[in-house]
């Protein structure tokens, strides 16, 4: 029996994995590396950019708050004073927890796997709203440009000292590029905006041992795959049904690896049942098959809203690896 | 080509910076404001259409509403009072325990493209304030409930079944956002569905005009 790591290398390079890779199992993710909080259920904080977060109580998660008292870059054109990067703490005693889950990993087994929420696009309307973000694209774009190579910089310096102290073999990155239906931005902006950002970041991660990128984008984004491959992403990880994903990975399949088509808003729900998603687990894995493919809740984390989801789902695809393999 | 035509074809481009000019300027030769406005509009249906086929995406759809507002800003001290071009007003907001904006602020948009006047209500907006608005407000002849998560599809549900049931009367309810369907608005007594901001604006007018 392959290893996890082996499994999902097999897996995504063409080979013979013995089973599907099975959701999140081969990142082991070292959360403890996290650095600026977020919010939590029933919470409203402000975080270390500045920006307000609300989680009512009994929902799905947290928002960023964006009325005029709370929304921090008021005008892109004078986006460095209101944009201040957080400190990124070195010291032994903040990252002492992160090392010791790192080194607790059998990394033969699984990959050294370091989240990185939010991403580029996520933090720039975090801080202005998504609207405001959008049009500043066409109304702007210098200052976008400007903006986009600062929040590049910051994590380029989180980049660094994660190598140093953690050094991961895998990055699990999170930045939603679309709705259910088709990407934010054209692929002409995603090409001049987000292409540069991305490739400075994921090539370095690379070039100082990383061996695996995943990308989360829990939407329609088949017109940017091109572009993800490009940018150095192994594994699109969020893939939903819309995408038509048993087409990309025929069309990718060797250059990039789809992670999802088991789409949380129809599965992941106050009543689901464990017929609807064993349903949906055997469909996902016939239509999408043995190789570039990990069947996977769509959501951005190994975790599900609605307790038990995640594990009837992880047990359903386990069933179908002994009925396909 | 006729002024008007290059106003329809400058919103249609989202340029926000040029609509202001050429509305006066077609005011100066002569065209009738409420023209200018129905130009606008047809523009703003093609952006709508154009969006909800992915033809365009949602920069492009927001810099078109804008360009539109900016127009509209030209041509409102000429049609004050004249509520002809009316739709009348619609009510619009995301339903209580929600805070996604994004979704209901583009059917707002187009909503407003299309010729109503807009009262929105923000997110997380509690049932009984649906109420309040329609009593605070004229000519209320549309209220838009807006929900993303599965788990605001009761406040969906509550909001409707209120609205419905306060005895008020005049205007229709529309409803939308991620997890709705067709059989889910029906469920719950809404009047009606769209799937996106293009067709939200199709719909609201077609339910208005009923």
């Amino acid at each position: 029996m392959l290893s996890k790591k082996q499994n999902l290398l097999e897996t995504i390079k063409g080979g013979n994995p013995d089973r599907f890779v099975n959701q999140y199992e081969f990142m082991n993710l070292i959360m403890e590396s996290r650095f600026i909080p977020s919010v939590g259920p029933g919470q409203i904080i402000k975080n270390a950019w500045g920006i307000t977060f609300s989680w009512p109580e009994g929902q799905l998660g947290g928002f960023p708050m964006h009325d005029p008292d709370h929304k921090v870059l008021k005008d892109i054109t004078q986006w460095d004073k209101y944009v201040k990067a957080p400190a990124i703490p070195t010291s032994d005693e903040f990252w002492a927890p992160a090392i010791a889950h790192a080194n607790s990993v059998d990394r033969n087994e699984e990959f050294v796997t370091a989240p990185l929420i939010p991403g580029i696009f996520e933090q720039a309307h975090h801080l202005m709203g998504v609207e405001d973000a959008l049009m500043a694209f066409y109304e702007e774009p210098e200052a976008m440009h400007e903006l986009f190579d600062y929040l590049t910089e910051f994590e380029l310096n989180v980049a660094k000292v994660l190598i140093d102290k953690i050094h991961p073999d895998c990055v699990f990155h999170h930045d939603d590029w679309g709705s259910q239906k088709n990407s934010f931005v054209s692929p002409d902006m995603f090409e001049e905006f987000f292409l540069p950002a991305y490739k400075k970041i994921y090539g370095f991660y690379k070039e100082n041992g990383v061996e695996l990128i995943v990308h989360h984008s829990d939407s329609y984004a088949a017109n940017l795959v091109p572009y993800m491959i490009d940018m150095g992403i192994d594994i699109w990880q969020g893939v939903m049904t819309t995408n038509n994903t048993p087409e990309l990975i025929k069309n990718y399949g060797g250059k990039i690896s789809f992670m999802g088509q088991l789409d949380s808003g129809k599965i992941d729900y106050p009543a689901w049942s464990r017929e609807e998603i064993a349903k949906y687990v055997e469909l996902a894995c016939k239509e999408c098959g043995k190789l570039y493919y990990i069947p996977c809740l769509t959501q951005g984390l190994n975790r599900s809203s609605f307790p038990g989801v995640y594990d009837a789902v992880s047990e359903e695809i386990n069933r179908m690896s002994k009925i396909m393999f | 080509m006729a002024k008007i035509d290059e106003v329809k074809a400058m919103v249609e481009a989202g340029k926000t910076k040029l609509v202001p000019g050429l509305v006066q300027e077609a005011l100066d030769e002569g065209s009738a404001a409420k023209d200018i406005l129905q130009g606008m509009v047809d523009s703003m249906s093609v952006v709508g259409d154009k969006f909800s086929t992915g033809e365009i995406f949602v920069p492009e759809m927001l810099m078109a509403a804008k360009a539109m507002a900016k127009g509209v800003d030209v041509l409102k001290p000429l049609m004050a009072g004249d509520s002809s071009n009316s739709l009348g007003t619609c009510i619009i907001g995301t339903v209580a325990g929600d805070l996604h904006d994004i979704g209901k602020n583009l059917v707002s948009m187009m909503i407003e493209s299309a010729g109503f006047t807009m009262v929105d209500l923000g997110v997380d907006v509690p049932a009984d304030r649906w109420i309040e608005a329609i009593k605070e407000n004229q000519n209320v002849t549309l209220v838009a409930c807006s929900g993303l998560l599965t788990t605001t599809m009761p406040a969906l549900k509550e909001a409707v079944q209120t609205i419905k049931g306060s005895g008020l009367l005049g205007f229709k309810v529309i409803v939308g956002g991620a997890p709705v369907t067709q059989e889910f608005a029906t469920e719950i007594g809404a009047d009606g569905f769209a799937t996106d901001a293009g067709s939200a604006a199709v719909k609201a007018v077609e339910l208005v005009k009923a």
